[in-house]
């Protein structure tokens, strides 16, 4: 039972740094209508900010520099978004739908190389937040990782405030819903479309940030959030944004009962992720739209 | 986009299309006789990245799916035939054969599971399926010898060491898998494909069975990566997980899109292109890949047909397909602008 309430709980604090890589990559279909291929790379652009920000600048406050490249990584898909995205959704391109599977795998294929280039292969890891682990009776868990969730937990709870509360938040989910009907009471969609991509990417950079004491930086890191992310917004459903936070939450609870549970300990933590293959097939077998998709899926 | 579109209707004169031909024939033929085994490795390895890109650009370009899986299916095929060399014997004509239909039997559960869908999720499910078979190969690797790598035989045994051989042998693989990709084309299935592409309810309303051909399609596309990868494999001799990270399936798709992703020949000439030019710019190290990202992009954004198949169309002389067009069907008027001759 110890064992289960610590994978569990483990789970749980994953779970939310998942779902708010999600939350980032769902906003973004679902105002954009356009899946980011490159999510994961910015969330290793995020992690190499935050890193570069912490051993250039001693002393900074290691919060305000996931903050920082949080708002680093929203820029750069402002400019990306600007550039490549916005001529699509002012219908100056042909068969949008392939662009923008196209132009945002190309962005991944270029940022990739971009920071293998600059940065190098080695692995890069910013000062710890909080060293060492806190008991929580049952477990331990490194002082990093809760951190990094309970930061994760705070940002996801200020952009559902931004999207639930605010004017600009309830512009974005009139843009979601129609955005014919939005465009009549004065809504600019195209600008709706910056800024839910720039928060989006931005979301995905502060995870970044976040795990990157705990994980280290490579220029491949942002492979496998991506893969987990596209698992998590498929099960929770295309474009809802409370399907891809319990979707996160639950990703992270079955990676970590699945790794704790598999018979051979050496390959149980490589194949975290493949449980994320089942389960996307199990949703495409029995329920396409997800828990919580629109029918139109 | 105007630019090129209204060059594709001037012809190349028929002695300069009949020249190059020619040349290129005697070039491709005549390679051994010049180059030595480093540079003719380099040219094998790039043929099978033109197989590579051509069969994608077959998948995407006429069919219109997206998949980020295709150098999974590579992988199924150059480890069918290693795996089955290695625990059973087998020579490699029999792994060749196995790792073929191996790699064409994951399509048609991938395609029987996803293409009921919209493309998008076609794309979101190769990239986890090629990530997940990447993370299994490199798990198990008591079976697959994971990162130290497969050995794999030689296809022509262990006593002829020259190149030479190799050559011919992936050239004429190529050349064939071309062909075979230029008839299904410009059969019956070929226009089913592209009216799908274009759009599915008409084509279904039309009586065209939407998602057998789809499956058909994936099927066939995953064949042709997993007989790339059967000849890499007896060629390379040596497999590791590696060869299916997603920059790799990024590099296939950048020769397919910078070639000209309509044109299977632009997509085999893009990979054979860049290929070259990452090895012949080997000083720059990883910007190469930088650069060719960059160039990736941009061609998406302002030469959709890639910026090497205008230039095969003046050459063949043809005209635009005025059917890959979306707003050519209804008024006889192709997207150059130009009136159809009747």
């Amino acid at each position: 039972m110890e064992f289960f309430l610590s994978l569990l709980s483990t789970g749980l604090i994953m779970g939310i740094i998942y779902a708010l890589i999600a939350l980032g990559l769902t906003l973004i279909f679902s105002i954009l209508n356009v899946i980011n291929f490159a999510h994961g790379e910015f969330y290793m652009l995020g992690g190499y900010a935050s890193y570069y920000i912490l051993t250039t600048l001693t002393g900074f406050n290691p919060f305000l520099s996931v903050l920082l490249s949080g708002l680093m990584g929203g820029l750069l898909g402002l400019l990306f978004e600007l550039l490549f995205l916005r001529p699509m959704h002012k219908g100056q391109i042909e068969r949008p739908a392939e662009y923008s599977i196209l132009i945002t795998f190309g962005l991944s294929f270029f940022l990739l190389n971009l920071a293998l280039a600059v940065f190098g292969p080695y692995p890069h890891r910013p000062p710890s937040f909080f060293e060492g682990s806190i008991s929580l009776g049952f477990t331990r868990i490194s002082a990093d990782r809760l951190t990094a969730s309970v930061s994760a937990l705070l940002l996801l709870g200020s952009t559902l405030w931004i999207i639930q509360k605010t004017w600009m938040g309830k512009a974005l989910q009139a843009v979601s819903q129609n955005k014919d009907a939005a465009a009549v009471v004065g809504i600019n969609s195209l600008r709706m479309n910056s800024l839910a991509f720039s928060i989006g990417v931005g979301l995905a950079a502060a995870a970044g940030a976040l795990l990157a004491p705990s994980f280290s930086v490579v220029p491949d890191v942002g492979a496998e959030p991506s893969v987990r992310s596209f698992v998590i917004i498929v099960l929770g459903g295309m474009g809802s944004i409370r399907g891809s936070i319990l979707g996160g939450i639950i990703i992270g609870i079955v990676e970590s009962l699945g790794a704790g549970y598999f018979p051979d300990p050496s390959r149980a933590i490589k194949y975290k992720t493949v449980y994320g293959l089942i389960i996307f097939a199990l949703v495409l077998l029995l329920k396409p739209t997800g828990l919580f998709g629109r029918k139109e899926a | 986009m105007t630019t090129h579109q209204e060059k594709n209707a001037a012809r190349a004169p028929v002695y300069i299309r009949w020249g190059l031909i020619a040349i290129t024939a005697a070039v491709a033929l005549l390679a051994p006789l010049f180059l030595q085994n480093y540079w003719l490795h380099v040219v094998i390895i790039a043929y099978y990245f033109a197989l590579l890109a051509s069969s994608w650009a077959l998948l995407a370009g006429v069919a219109g799916q997206f998949s980020f899986g295709h150098l999974a299916f590579v992988a199924i095929g150059g480890y069918t035939s290693g795996l089955l060399g290695r625990y059973l014997d087998t020579p490699p004509a029999i792994g060749i054969i196995a790792g073929i239909l191996m790699a064409g039997l994951s399509g048609l559960v991938i395609a029987l599971l996803v293409l009921r869908f919209k493309a998008a999720y076609l794309a979101l499910f190769t990239i986890a399926f090629s990530e997940i078979l990447r993370i299994i190969i490199k798990g198990e690797a008591t079976i697959t010898r994971g990162d130290q790598g497969l050995a794999v035989a030689p296809l022509l045994g262990e006593d002829i060491i020259s190149r030479v051989p190799y050559y011919y042998i992936m050239l004429g693989v190529l050349v064939v898998s071309l062909m075979f990709m230029y008839w299904l084309v410009n059969s019956r299935i070929g226009l089913f494909l592209r009216a799908i592409r274009e759009d599915e309810t008409a084509a279904s309303a039309r009586g065209v069975d939407v998602v057998r051909y789809k499956i058909l399609a994936f099927v066939i596309t995953s064949m042709l990566a997993g007989l790339a990868g059967v000849f890499f494999a007896h060629y390379v001799n040596i497999l590791s997980p590696n060869m299916l990270v997603l920059p790799q399936m990024g590099l296939v798709i950048a020769m397919a899109i910078i070639g000209g992703v309509e044109s299977l020949l632009a997509a085999a000439l893009g990979g054979i292109i860049i290929q070259i030019s990452l090895e012949w710019l080997r000083d720059f190290d990883t910007w190469r890949l930088v650069i060719f990202g960059l160039l990736l992009m941009l061609t998406l954004r302002f030469a959709r047909n890639g910026l090497l198949a205008p230039l095969l169309q003046w050459l063949s002389g043809s005209a635009p397909r005025a059917e890959f067009r979306e707003d050519a069907s209804q008024e006889g008027i192709r997207a150059d602008g130009q009136e159809v001759e009747a």
